[in-house]
């Protein structure tokens, strides 16, 4: 199955609900990945906002 | 927190996401200081690792299938900060260019840029074969530039 970003908060995610952001707005049409593991020594974490460690797409449609 | 700067991993085409995956289950075992991942798109055949040391992303990546090679040199977080924010898809192209269909049903055509939707990553094109001029809307990454000249509207 190909997985689904959400498009509010940008994470991949495995179901139906974003775990994070409560979110169903899904999508597969994504691009760009991002895995984040220490969002607090990260600079590209801090530009694009991400506070938790995860997997997250650059850009959602 | 440490300086960190962006080490690149060359890797075999079309696995970035794999390796990455791989690399950041290696970083997170083995509690090496690896930031973050990136896996830009346009960037085929390599991944991005935000780390503070090379040596650490020597480690991270030994044994790891399809990572090839750390590159020599370290690039800076304004070097790479373009890929952060990816371009629409309809950037570069201009109502009245000649462009070609590169997928959906329509592949091969080719057609002509009528309206261009910036903020739906959409253009509204006429195919060149069509016996009646029918507007086909396609999304921007679906299409290739051919000519970017202006029509006489």
């Amino acid at each position: 199955m190909t997985e689904q970003a959400c498009r509010e908060c940008h994470r991949i995610v495995e179901g139906l609900v974003c775990p994070i952001c409560g979110s169903s707005s899904l999508s597969k049409d994504w691009a760009g990945y991002i895995v984040v593991i220490d969002p607090r020594g990260s600079e590209i974490a801090a530009k694009l906002g991400i506070t938790l460690p995860g997997r997250y797409a650059l850009k959602v449609r | 927190m440490s300086e960190t700067s962006i080490y690149v991993v060359k890797t075999t085409a079309n696995q970035e996401r794999a390796v990455a995956n791989l690399v950041a289950q290696v970083a997170r075992k083995e509690k090496l200081d690896i930031r973050a991942i990136l896996v830009p798109d346009v960037l085929k055949g390599y991944v991005l690792v935000e780390a503070s040391a090379p040596e650490i992303v020597e480690q991270a990546i030994q044994g790891v299938p399809h990572a090839r090679s750390v590159i020599k040199g370290a690039s800076s977080f304004a070097e790479i900060e373009h890929f952060l924010t990816p371009k629409p898809a309809v950037v570069g192209i201009s109502e009245g260019a000649i462009v070609e269909l590169i997928s959906g049903p329509f592949k091969g055509e080719m057609a002509r840029v009528k309206r261009v939707d910036i903020a739906k990553e959409e253009i509204t094109v006429e195919l060149f074969e069509a016996m009646v001029p029918i507007p086909i809307t396609v999304r921007g990454d679906h299409v290739r530039v051919l000519s970017k000249e202006e029509t006489q509207r």
